[in-house]
């Protein structure tokens, strides 16, 4: 009697030491890791971009669906040479400190992400403004091209067309900050977005406050609360508990979740693609027949299906289906040993030959690589798998170092030449992004046209031909596009799974009781 | 007294200055580039290289040392290269987190450890004893993993007493603190089990009890007293490695410690981060170690004089 009263006691001083989870007016989300900052200017990590995309604003911002529209500038045009674009800024858009953001911010704020000093990073997007990448280089005799005659417009001058600039400004570097932010400014930001910085404790929580002054659509709850959280499996007992509003779902854990909870979850195909790149510069990898063989060799149908619960689509190059350039109606290279075995052959290895596969200690990429390596040795080809931390792994693919290499692209904006021109142009091979080290004339001339038309639907002509020529060169095993799974709790409404990763503001996000 | 606790704070020294020496070399020959780290996806070569001046990483090493070392004297640990905060406040700031991290499961492991071996020694070979030694020892064989996930599971989702990460009020040191003493409280159950074995059988316990004293007062008084100075130096270094070395604990639970702040530091190749937290710690780990010690030699002032 004694030991259950005693057991009973115990239970109710946990009860009331338990924090309960949080009430109808806040949101709680969680991120992965810390955020590098909350300065535009350093954000080259997602969960900096996601926290930017909602304290801060940028002239143009995608919505949940990834499509571009108005920002703090209501509208925008082309000169007819594609070089000079002009920005005309909303005049009812605050701070958070009540000052008016004007063309003065912009510019402040595009070269201050620019300048040396920052050490940031990751300022490319401004790069195509004339003069920015001399500036960016210490080299201030001349200024990026940013005239500002008055509060507004303002007028951009690029070193050359390209057509997806305006994407480019929508993303988190180019967010708007207010002129003479100085260095402190990553711990008590200040920007106009639908959310308040209210306190961060690093490496703990991030809370907002929402924004009663916003220019767009007002947060509808009060506080958004924003956990650090890198274990997975604990990120999902959160949820369980009630106490994070949305969870993504590891690949591993999709089929439990299908079976458990199938009405709270959502998907979407992400913008990321999943493939193992062939570095086609070494040894027996620099003929497309070896390349090609390569993908006749491995069943990534079967990969898919079983290793990653089928959650994705199987690919045919490089583009993902949601963005226009894709082609429907190329069939991707058929798992087919035979074949592989006669390409092989008639390359001159009959015998086939050893290389190495590199990889992250991601989990799921542990079981498709040790699936590669058996498809392989099928045909002859004697794999040895080399794992190392993600940082290892990626230097040794950016240096050359890697015969094949298991990895992911997500897209940092929706357009097609956010896949062709960095993977795939022979300017990014190595750190730039093109891991295969393909050099080919042909799809650098393609993906120059592209990127520099102002008629779009000749871009979308010049962005099939160069997924079908990437296709064709075979610089990667050409794996899947993976699709996001989220499970989002049953009393959270209007939340769903943004198309890009700054596309999702919460501030349509409400609870119901 | 003074010229032991004076030597021991000289040898401080030059085991800092070799910790760092051996840092600095492991990390600047280990693979992965801080600036590639720091530029994310895509770069160009230009701006690495322009970032890696800045950062100064092409200086020859020996000067990149001497440079760190004479800040670091200074007390200066840098700045983040990825955050650009200074690496001191970022360690002060989550340092209590730590310490009351490893304070509660050291509470929770000496607590548990020392009764389960007392008890043992106390009665040998019961089905209590058998039982209790094997549950420590169960403790020590899982995985501190398997273990937090355990609890989380249980805890956490099914019965809901408290939360599965975080550490905002004392339900949430709750299960980390399980989960992080576990491993100690098998080690100390053995060490003070024999200890206490052997102090039971010595003749001032015979007298006591001839004395007519009660068993608890014979056993904890007089016993455990007298059994607890190879517990302490148990006790110290685990609650040094608990300071230190708390990295899974503090991933699975969420927990903002430094133990995160070095993984994620070493993951991202961020050299002041890491340099710092390796000095910052071992001065921690060195400082518990002469506490111990202090208290060893208060305890048994032979240790003093040897």
């Amino acid at each position: 009697m004694e030991s259950s009263r005693a057991a009973h006691l115990s239970a109710l001083v946990c009860l009331a030491a338990y924090s309960a989870p949080p009430g109808p007016h806040t949101l709680t989300y969680y991120y992965y890791s810390e955020p590098r900052s909350l300065d535009p200017a350093l954000s080259t990590d997602v969960p900096t971009g996601e926290v930017v995309a909602m304290l801060y604003d940028n002239l143009t911002q995608f919505d949940v669906e990834g499509r571009l529209g108005p920002g703090l500038a209501t509208r925008w045009e082309t000169d007819r040479s594609g070089l000079v674009y002009t920005f005309h800024l909303r005049t009812d858009a605050r701070f958070h400190d009540g000052r008016p953001v004007t063309a003065r911010d912009v510019r402040a704020s595009y070269l201050r992400a620019l300048a040396p000093g920052t050490q940031g990073g990751r300022a490319w997007p401004l790069y195509p403004i004339r003069h920015a990448r001399a500036y960016a280089a210490g080299d201030t005799s001349a200024g990026p091209a940013i005239a500002i005659p008055d509060d507004s417009p303002v007028v951009i001058t690029l070193a050359e067309p390209l057509n997806i600039f305006p994407k480019l400004l929508a993303m988190p570097v180019a967010a708007i900050v207010p002129a003479g932010a100085d260095s402190r400014f990553g711990d008590q930001p200040v920007g106009s977005g639908p959310w308040r910085f209210a306190s961060w404790l690093h490496d703990h929580a991030l809370v907002l406050v929402r924004n009663p002054d916003y220019w767009g659509q007002v947060p509808l709850v009060d506080t958004l609360r924003i956990r650090i959280i890198p274990e997975a499996l604990t990120q999902a007992a959160e949820y369980e508990a009630g106490r994070r509003s949305v969870v993504e779902i590891p690949f591993g854990e999709t089929r439990l979740w299908e079976r458990r909870r199938p009405a709270e979850l959502e998907r979407r195909p992400a913008l990321r693609v999943f493939y193992i790149a062939i570095n086609t510069t070494r040894g027996p990898l620099r003929d497309v027949r070896v390349r090609r063989a390569l993908n006749h060799a491995v069943d990534v149908p079967t990969i898919l299906a079983n290793l990653l619960g089928g959650r994705g689509t199987l690919s045919a190059g490089a583009l993902p289906p949601q963005l226009p350039g894709f082609d429907a109606s190329r069939a991707r290279y058929a798992y087919d040993p035979g074949r592989a075995r006669s390409l092989l052959a008639e390359a001159g290895f009959p015998n086939g030959f050893a290389l190495q596969l590199w990889r992250s200690q991601r989990p799921e990429y542990a079981r498709v690589a040790q699936a590669v390596q058996q498809d392989l040795a099928d045909v002859g080809i004697r794999v040895e798998i080399v794992e190392r931390d993600a940082a290892s792994a990626r230097a040794a693919a950016r240096k050359g170092d890697t015969d094949l290499f298991l990895t992911d692209w997500y897209g940092d904006y929706p357009d097609a030449e956010n896949f062709n021109y960095p993977l795939f142009h022979s300017s990014n091979r190595g750190p730039g992004g093109n891991l295969a080290f393909l050099a080919d004339p042909a799809l650098d001339r393609l993906i120059e046209r592209a990127r520099r038309t102002t008629d779009p639907g000749e871009k979308e002509r010049l962005d099939r031909a160069i997924d079908r020529r990437v296709f064709e060169l075979a610089p990667w095993i050409f794996c899947w596009f993976p699709e996001d799974l989220w499970a989002v709790r049953p009393e959270v409404k209007g939340w769903h799974i943004p198309a890009i990763f700054n596309g999702q503001r919460w501030n349509t996000v409400r609870k119901v009781r | 007294m003074i010229r032991f606790l004076a030597f021991r704070i000289a040898t401080l020294v030059p085991t800092l200055l070799g910790v760092l020496a051996v840092a600095f070399v492991l990390l600047y020959v280990a693979p992965g580039d801080p600036v590639q780290a720091m530029v994310g996806e895509r770069a160009d070569a230009a701006t690495i290289a322009r970032l890696r001046a800045e950062l100064r990483l092409d200086d020859p090493l020996p000067r990149q040392f001497v440079h760190y070392v004479g800040s670091a004297v200074r007390g200066d640990l840098g700045r983040s290269y990825v955050t650009q905060r200074p690496v001191l406040g970022d360690l002060l700031q989550r340092f209590p987190a730590t310490l009351r991290l490893a304070t509660a499961a050291m509470l929770f492991a000496s607590l548990t450890g020392i009764a389960i071996g007392v008890y043992g020694a106390w009665r040998p070979g019961t089905l209590g004893d058998r039982l209790a030694t094997l549950g420590a020892y169960l403790g020590i064989s899982f995985p501190v993993y398997w273990v937090g996930l355990l609890l989380i599971l249980v805890f956490a989702v099914t019965l809901r007493w408290f939360p599965p990460s975080g550490s905002t009020g004392l339900a949430a040191l709750v299960l980390p603190a399980l989960t992080l003493g576990m491993r100690s409280v098998a080690f100390l159950a053995r060490i003070s089990r024999t200890a206490m074995q052997e102090v039971l059988q010595s003749d001032f316990i015979r007298v006591a009890r001839a004395q007519g004293l009660s068993e608890p007062v014979v056993v904890l008084s007089r016993g455990l007293r007298n059994a607890l100075l190879p517990v302490l130096t148990v006790l110290g270094l685990d609650f040094g490695s608990y300071l230190t070395g708390s990295i899974l604990t503090e991933s699975i639970f969420g927990w903002p410690g430094v133990g995160r702040y070095v993984l994620d530091a070493i993951s991202k190749r961020d050299l002041p981060a890491v340099q710092g937290s390796i000095l910052f710690l071992s001065l921690v780990f060195v400082l518990v170690n002469l506490i111990t010690d202090l208290l060893y030699a208060k305890a048994d002032p032979r240790v003093a004089y040897d």
